[in-house]
């Protein structure tokens, strides 16, 4: 599967629905595509968020391929270089009071995915994320 | 995604149904915002049953704590309960649990509104 989108908002529910085809089409297993789902609207909100100053949207790749008992799925873009993988990750033993409301979804991806890498690639963000098959 | 409503002697139920994703995380704030404010004028707490909330992401969460946070400033109990799996898992990872900790089923969270 090759998605490509413009990195606006409104694409989201297309990307979704693109993964979601890409599932059943690849017959993998119903109650493991919720990580998946999460992880390609926490990356593509973040690429949509920190590409508001840019000239034009980024365009963004995203692949989903199967890797014997693992699935890999890679999200690329265009904006401006950043690898989301140096946030801070944020305190989640905090009382309501002091939670921070952001800097949440990449903490979720990471917990969630086996393995993430990010690289720069020909002007591009690649981040690589991998789950086992449970 | 829509969100029903339920009274009990109690509590006032909401009941979000579909994907609470970025694009539905605003309107599902004002829904529990708007349930505070109901549940504060009329002396109930909040009970959000989640059976049939299939999806959330960090946008959602942080409508689950806004919500939490208004009913905390106007003293109404809030309560999750019948997370599935996956909402389950999120709640945890993120540490949502330990603010708002998620109950079994409709029963035990209407038992924790009773007393």
């Amino acid at each position: 599967m090759r998605l490509e989108v413009s990195g606006q908002i409104e694409c989201l529910a297309e990307l979704n629905a693109g993964l979601q085809t890409e599932w059943s089409r690849l017959e993998l297993p119903e109650e493991q595509l919720f990580p998946f789902e999460l992880s390609l609207e926490e990356i593509f909100t973040n690429v949509v968020k920190y590409g508001q100053d840019a000239a034009e949207p980024a365009r963004v790749i995203v692949t989903l391929t199967r890797d014997g008992d693992s699935v890999v799925m890679e999200i690329s873009d265009s904006g401006f270089a950043f690898d989301p993988l140096l946030a801070a990750t944020p305190d989640t033993s905090l009382d309501i009071d002091d939670r921070a409301i952001g800097g949440l979804g990449i903490h979720l991806v990471r917990e969630m995915m086996t393995r993430v890498d990010y690289e720069r690639r020909d002007g591009y963000n690649v981040l690589t994320m991998h789950k086992d098959l449970a | 995604m829509e969100t029903n409503q339920e009274k009990t002697a109690n509590a006032l139920i909401l009941m979000p149904e579909g994907r609470l994703d970025f694009g539905a995380a605003a309107e599902f704030q004002a829904a529990l915002e708007n349930g505070v404010a109901e549940a504060s004028g009329a002396g109930l707490a909040i009970i959000v049953d989640c059976a049939k909330l299939d999806y959330v992401s960090s946008a959602g969460l942080r409508s689950f704590l806004v919500g939490a946070r208004t009913a905390r400033e106007k003293n109404v109990g809030f309560h999750v309960c019948s997370l599935v799996p996956g909402v389950a898992e999120v709640f945890k990872v993120s540490g949502f649990g330990q603010i708002i900790p998620p109950l079994a089923d409709r029963a035990a969270a209407e038992a924790a509104v009773a007393s």
